[in-house]
């Protein structure tokens, strides 16, 4: 079979999840600007999909970790089998599905995690054990993905406390924390290049992953400006078509988030994204910013954990890279039969997208399903209200004065037994 | 093999970026709340704000700098890529 033609599908495949991608979670980033009304929507998808576009030229240091490090494209193992674009294809194929099925089901995932699963599935089934990378995918993909929430919800947590700290009136006056709403179109248009400068990096690597290894590009060559280019308009098309769908569902429920939290919350986001990026590391963009809510609704008064829910969110990231490399290994497995292979995993592929898109249409969407993975994480913290707080308290005052007189009255009843005797 | 130097610096340059813009902009924020105030100097207040928001912005322009290495090398004179 023609390998241009392969390359040509495997890179509109690759778009339209880099698409997918800016609809699903970049979006997201002009929500809370958008919630406070300190912006227009329109202005809002418009800013975010523009910030995309220019964050994708920021940078090419992920791509070059994607495909120049995880897959080894001339593996040195004895089954010689080099990674061939059909195989690319099999992994992005899986991530797309694994992508719409959570996205269906409503579970918590990471479009980041599915693409490293289905790519590293692919390859170990199509290549072998030897195709695989893996110290470069425990220190570029694995352990950035537990630091870098946590390092930005550890920065949330004190920028938070910092926020209400220096700007906390002793005098009783209003402390005017408002302003801040009109911090958050600074900070959501910083959080929405930093989407542009990674994720649509991931997009470009596995381009030009696919170039290396159809031989038309060398390796150590850096991305061509084609694909910086094709990758950037396709992140931001997707951004500026999802954000029309999240302004539809906004009056349904985004979690309580006041100006400064959402401040301080979404600089921590931009900063550890920008700084991983640089680094080349690989961050699914939507857990760090979930680290970020957390920790954020952390720093303020009266909150506490949610165990039950930050537990079922942990547990859908968790699931995400090995369930996408299954599929991406079944799809690399079909595609080992050759041309007929590939084809069966393209007509496959199709005909499950088209499914999962019809059930969704189908399917009344409650709330819950509608908004995102971050404002889900946002509900793993409960922050009490002053009058919550001020009825803890006494709650706890009361108890603590009936376990006293418990106390008491025990021991007069034992000194009269004492007395008795 | 797995370079925890780069995570610290992650970390530390998050940290760091993350607690200057809000500090910078918290004092912003307070600054104009103070100039709302009876008897405060409205003008001082004001301009000690916008001085606020300007420091913020200018640490983000530092950081896109920093990450871009055309422009890190032609107004920083280096360029930090890896």
């Amino acid at each position: 079979m023609d390998l241009t033609l392969i390359v040509v599908l495997v890179i509109a495949l690759a778009l339209f999840f880099d698409f997918t991608n800016g609809f699903h979670d970049t979006a997201n980033a002009m929500a809370t600007p958008i919630a406070t009304g300190a912006i227009s929507p329109k202005k809002a998808v418009a800013l975010a999909a523009i910030l995309n576009l220019v964050g994708a030229f920021l940078s090419t240091e992920v791509a070059k970790t994607i495909s120049g490090g995880i897959i080894n494209e001339d593996p040195t193992g004895s089954s010689g089998v080099a990674i061939g674009p059909a195989m690319i294809f099999a992994g992005l194929m899986g991530a797309v599905i694994w992508n719409l099925l959570t996205w269906l089901l409503g579970l918590p995932s990471s479009s980041s995690h599915a693409l490293f699963g289905g790519l590293v599935g692919a390859a170990i089934v199509g290549a072998g054990f030897d195709a695989v990378n893996y110290s470069v995918l425990l220190s570029k993909v694995l352990l950035p993905a537990l630091c870098a929430p946590l390092i930005a919800g550890i920065s949330a947590y004190l920028a938070t406390k910092l926020a209400y700290a220096i700007t906390k009136r002793s005098s009783g006056a209003s402390p005017k924390r408002g302003g801040f709403r009109y911090g958050q179109i600074f900070s959501s248009s910083l959080v929405a290049l930093s989407h542009g400068t990674n994720d649509a990096q991931k997009t470009m690597g596995i381009i030009t992953l696919t170039l290396v290894a159809s031989g038309m590009q060398d390796a150590d060559s850096p991305v061509h400006i084609w694909v910086v280019t094709a990758c950037a308009l396709a992140i931001a098309l997707g951004t500026y078509t999802g954000g029309w769908r999240i302004i539809q569902t906004m009056g349904s429920g985004l979690t309580d988030v006041k100006p400064a939290q959402g401040f301080s919350a979404e600089v921590s986001t931009a900063s550890a994204i920008l700084a991983s990026s640089h680094l080349g590391f690989a961050l699914s963009t939507t857990q760090v910013a979930s680290g970020s809510v957390i920790g954020s609704g952390l720093g303020r008064k009266g909150a506490e954990v949610r165990w039950g829910t930050a537990g079922r969110i942990a547990l859908g990231w968790l699931f995400t890279l090995p369930a996408a490399a299954v599929v991406g290994g079944i799809a690399a497995w079909i595609t080992r039969a050759g041309t007929v292979g590939f084809f069966i995993v393209a007509i496959l592929g199709v005909a499950a997208m088209l499914t999962i898109w019809f059930a969704s249409r189908k399917q009344p969407h409650d709330h819950e399903s509608n908004i995102s993975d971050i404002d889900n994480s946002g509900a793993a913290v409960n922050i009490l209200t002053k009058k919550e707080r001020r009825a803890k308290a006494k709650a706890e005052a009361k108890a603590k004065q009936a376990a006293l007189r418990a106390k008491a009255e025990r021991e007069e009843a034992e000194e009269e037994k004492v007395d008795n005797a | 093999m797995i370079d925890w130097m780069a995570f610290l610096i992650v970390a530390i340059v998050t940290w760091v970026a993350a607690l200057l813009i809000v500090a910078a902009y918290s004092l912003g924020v307070r600054l104009l709340a103070v100039a709302k105030d009876e008897g405060a100097s409205v003008g001082l207040n004001k301009t000690g704000a916008y001085a606020c928001f300007t420091v913020c912005g200018l640490i983000v322009a530092f950081g896109v700098i920093l990450i871009v290495p055309q422009l890190s090398d032609a107004i920083l004179g280096f360029s930090s890529s890896h």
